[in-house]
This record gives C-alpha cells, sequence and structure tokens, in this order.
C-alpha cells in the first residue's frame, strides 16, 4: 500500500471537516473522489501531503508517516505531486522556469538536465511550444496542463487531483482529461477529485463517495454507477448523472 | 535674483545631501523593513512582538522626535552610563559618548523609513495568492525557499508603487534633519535666509528645488511601473 490513512479526523475550529477516514491505496491505483461540495472531498486530499495538517490519525506514505512531526514533509512532498483547481502556476515565470525551478533548487538538478527533462514533459502534455511563454499566455487548459507537467518533474510516485478540470472552460477540459488518462496508462498512482464521471468511468479502478467528512461507500466505477448501495450515494448520483 | 544666484550653488549642494540620505534611508530601511515585515508575518510568536513593537514605535511617534532622541537622548544615556561607570570603577567606560551628526542622520531616517517599509512589504506578501505558497510547497520547497523564489519576487513588483511613494515622503521628510544642524537642503536654505535675510525668495527656491526633485522621481515611478505592468 503506497498511502495509508488511518481514523483521520481534521476539524477547522470547531467544524469537524474529517470525522474518521480510512483508505489504503495500491500501487498504480487510480482512485477518483466524489461527493457534495462542503463534503472534505479537498480537506481530505490535502492531509495526503500535509497541506492540511491533520488534527488526529495517521497517514502513511510510500513509508513515511506525515503526521510525524519528525519526519521531513519537504522530502516526502517530491513523491507527491499536487495539481491544483486553480492551476497556481508562477506568474513570474515561463513556463520552462515553473517546470524546473523545483528541481534544481529542491533536487539540486544541474539546470541543462532539468531542462531537457523539462522540454520531454511539455512535449508529452503537448506545449513544447509554450516553453518561453508566461502563463498569463496560455489558455486555461493549457496552463493546468503546465502545471501537470510541472508537478511530474520532480518524478513523483503519486499525483493528487483537486478539481484539475473545474475551473476551465467545456471545450478544454478534454485535453487535461486526455493528459491524465495518459498518466494512469502509464501506472502512476492517482488520488482525482472530480465531477468527471466519464473519466471515473474510463479510467477508475475504484470510486470513493464521501459525505459529511466521512468515506460513505467505495467501489468499482461499474458497482458505484449503476449499483450504489448507501442511498445517499444514490441521491447524489441521480443529481449529477 | 542674486541672491538666488548666490544661494544656488550651496542649495544644490544641500540637495545632493538630501537626496543621499533618502537613498541610504531607503536602502538600509529595505533591508531592515524586509526583517522586521517578514518577522510579523512569521509564526514565531517573539519575532511577531518584536516587529510590531518596532513598527508601532517607529510609525507612531514622530520622525522629529526620533532625530532627537538618537542625536541628543543615546548620547544623554551613554554618559550617564559612564559617570555610573567610574563611580563604581573609577575609569569610564566610553572615552568617547558623542554622537557623530551622520550617524545619527542615518539611523533615524533608516529606522524612520523601514517600519514604514515593514508594512508595505507585509502588505505586498500578503497580496500574493495563498495558492503560490501551497504550489511551491507541494513541490517540496521549504518555506524558506518559496518565499525567496516564489513569493518574495512577485511581492517586490507589487510594492514598487508604494516603495516610490515612501521615497518621495522621506525626501521631504530629511528636511527635519535640520533641527540638529545637519546641512541638508532646508538647513543650508536656513543658513543662508539667516545670512542674506531674503527669507522669501530663497524658502521658494528652497520648496522648487524639492519639488524637482519629487516631480522627477514620481515620473520615473510611473515609467517603472508601467513598464513592470507590461511584462
Ligand atoms: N481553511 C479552512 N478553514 C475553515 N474551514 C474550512 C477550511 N477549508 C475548508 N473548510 C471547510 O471545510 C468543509 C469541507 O471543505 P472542502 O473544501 O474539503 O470540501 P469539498 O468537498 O472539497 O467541497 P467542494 O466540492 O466545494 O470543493 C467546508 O465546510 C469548508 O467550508
Ligand atoms: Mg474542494
Amino acid at each position: 500500500m503506497i498511502i495509508k490513512v488511518q481514523d483521520l479526523y481534521k476539524n477547522f475550529g470547531s467544524l469537524e471537516v474529517l470525522k474518521g477516514i480510512n483508505c489504503s491505496i495500491k500501487e498504480q491505483e487510480v482512485v477518483v473522489v466524489i461527493g457534495p461540495s462542503g463534503s472534505g472531498k479537498s480537506t481530505f486530499l490535502r492531509c495526503l501531503n500535509k497541506l492540511e495538517e491533520p488534527t488526529s490519525g495517521t497517514v502513511i506514505i510510500d513509508g513515511y508517516d506525515i503526521t510525524d512531526p519528525n519526519t521531513d514533509i519537504n522530502y516526502v512532498r517530491q513523491e507527491v505531486g499536487m495539481v491544483f483547481q486553480r492551476f497556481n502556476l508562477f506568474p513570474h515565470k515561463t513556463v520552462l522556469e515553473n517546470v524546473t525551478l523545483a528541481p534544481i533548487k529542491v533536487r539540486n538538478m544541474q539546470k541543462d538536465e532539468a531542462e531537457k527533462k523539462a522540454i520531454e514533459l511539455l512535449k508529452k502534455v503537448g506545449l513544447e511550444d509554450k516553453a518561453n511563454a508566461y502563463p498569463s499566455q496560455l489558455s486555461g487548459g493549457q496552463q493546468q496542463r503546465v502545471a501537470i507537467a510541472r508537478a511530474l518533474a520532480m518524478r513523483p510516485k503519486i499525483m493528487l487531483f483537486d478539481e484539475p478540470t473545474s475551473a476551465l472552460d467545456p471545450e478544454m477540459v478534454g485535453e487535461v482529461l486526455a493528459v491524465m488518462k495518459q498518466l494512469a496508462r502509464e501506472g502512476m498512482t492517482m488520488v482525482v477529485v472530480t465531477h468527471e464521471m466519464g473519466f471515473a468511468r474510463e479510467v477508475g479502478d475504484r470510486v470513493i463517495f464521501m459525505d459529511n467528512g466521512q468515506i460513505v461507500e467505495e467501489g468499482t466505477p461499474k458497482e458505484i454507477f449503476s449499483n450504489a448501495q448507501n442511498p445517499r450515494t444514490q441521491s447524489f448520483l441521480s443529481k449529477i448523472l | 535674483m542674486d541672491v538666488i544666484l548666490h544661494a544656488l550653488p550651496l542649495m544644490i549642494e544641500g540637495a545632493v545631501i538630501s537626496l543621499l540620505i533618502t537613498v541610504i534611508g531607503i536602502v538600509l530601511g529595505s533591508i531592515i523593513g524586509l526583517i522586521a515585515g517578514l518577522a510579523r508575518l512569521s509564526k514565531v510568536k517573539l519575532s511577531k512582538i518584536l516587529g510590531t513593537a518596532y513598527v508601532d514605535f517607529f510609525r507612531g511617534t514622530p520622525l522629529f522626535v526620533q532625530i532627537m532622541l538618537i542625536y541628543f537622548g543615546i548620547p544623554g544615556l551613554l554618559n550617564s552610563l559612564n559617570e555610573y561607570w567610574i563611580s563604581v570603577n573609577g575609569n569610564p567606560l566610553l572615552s568617547n559618548t558623542s554622537m557623530n551628526i551622520w550617524v545619527a542622520a542615518i539611523l533615524s531616517i533608516s529606522l524612520n523609513s523601514g517600519a514604514y517599509i515593514a508594512e508595505i512589504f507585509r502588505g505586498g506578501i500578503q497580496s500574493i495568492e495563498k495558492g503560490q505558497m501551497e504550489a511551491a510547497r507541494s513541490l517540496g520547497m521549504t518555506h524558506v525557499q518559496a518565499m525567496r523564489y516564489v513569493i518574495l519576487p512577485q511581492a517586490f513588483k507589487r510594492v514598487i508603487p508604494p516603495m516610490g511613494n515612501e521615497f518621495i515622503m522621506l525626501l521631504k521628510e530629511t528636511s527635519l534633519l535640520s533641527v540638529i544642524g545637519f546641512e541638508e537642503l532646508a538647513r543650508k536654505t536656513q543658513l543662508e535666509v539667516a545670512r542674506t535675510y531674503a527669507s522669501f525668495e530663497l524658502w521658494l527656491t528652497c520648496a522648487f528645488v524639492y519639488l524637482v526633485m519629487t516631480f522627477t522621481f514620481s515620473r520615473l515611478v510611473d515609467r517603472l511601473e508601467k513598464k513592470l505592468e507590461t511584462e
């Protein structure tokens, strides 16, 4: 198991957002997390790389207990890429610099080596011709693909996606999903929060339905989408399918 | 007219000193301000308290008082200390307790501008979207690396207009250094007026010289701002 979450609780002040999450994810597995707004999907994802500090429980990533204060979180984060809803590219840096910054500064890679790898990754997401552009000169879909390349440049073992297509115009959703599907096919371990049920069906190994800070139901896409057992899952799916 | 022409070289000399002390004040103030601004944003309680106390003191008291405190107050304190030392040990602790006027000028102007610049930097850093820090940290950068490579470069761009303002304010405020006899533009004017009694002509000229400097500088900042915008 590359991700192991046990009894994860997260409060924001007096607001209980995660109420005892237990979940294990295998290497190369693609897990899709769905659920209503405010159910704690983003918070759960952000606990997996400690952008949120869990209130209690343990989160073990590739053998490292990141809830242990002695664990070097900056090291573990190199193994966990994250893609955000709003891209969060560095606007003062070119596309190429966005992709090479962390490998150079964190992994101490030589600049020319980092650039070579970056160009490869940009090719992979179809944007090698934009290497010298600034993020503001790109469309939303292009920016999100750069963000994926930037995360991949650290050679992560796990990729987390938090609604990667929700901020995009509809015509750009496909190009981002295509890159994610390609990644899944190559065997990346992925945890994806999304409302794209087509994506979940096609590449998801497992779908987790969250509601009110808990995992209510989980199973293969087929089990969840055609044969949900829990009434809350059924009611959620009836609203979005 | 003659009296103006006669005083002008001296006044320009004063203006150069005013500019010099302002530039030094902005440079040292930026270093102090960056440290104090980061201290105020830090999670460490003590540095937050120290940063806040510094900023509150220098923004909450008049520069005039700060100048007096540094030029007269500190030597006074050192003198008392020396006298106490002599009464205990028989010999003085410090051989010289006087304050050099340049040191006093640089110290007061830098500490004062540092407090304002700390707030400018703090505002600039806080104006950067939270997602920038999160993206940087998610890539494995430390807090310091994220600040250095991601947050501060963006914040610096945003603080250029308020820094330009601070420069202009400070340039005008350096005239207060005349109270300790520091010979910048206002003091030079004062001395010339005392010699020639041409109050109106010389103070008007003085105002004009300040105006030329502040006007030129504000145009420069405008242009820089436009250039950064298009980048
Ligand atoms: N930093 C925070 N401080 C306080 N409350 C927060 C914080 N982050 C999230 N919350 C609250 O926690 C709850 C769960 O938020 P979360 O973002 O995890 O939900 P979500 O399932 O991702 O929803 P959405 O589909 O809208 O993105 C919400 O009620 C939200 O208001
Ligand atoms: Mg969310």
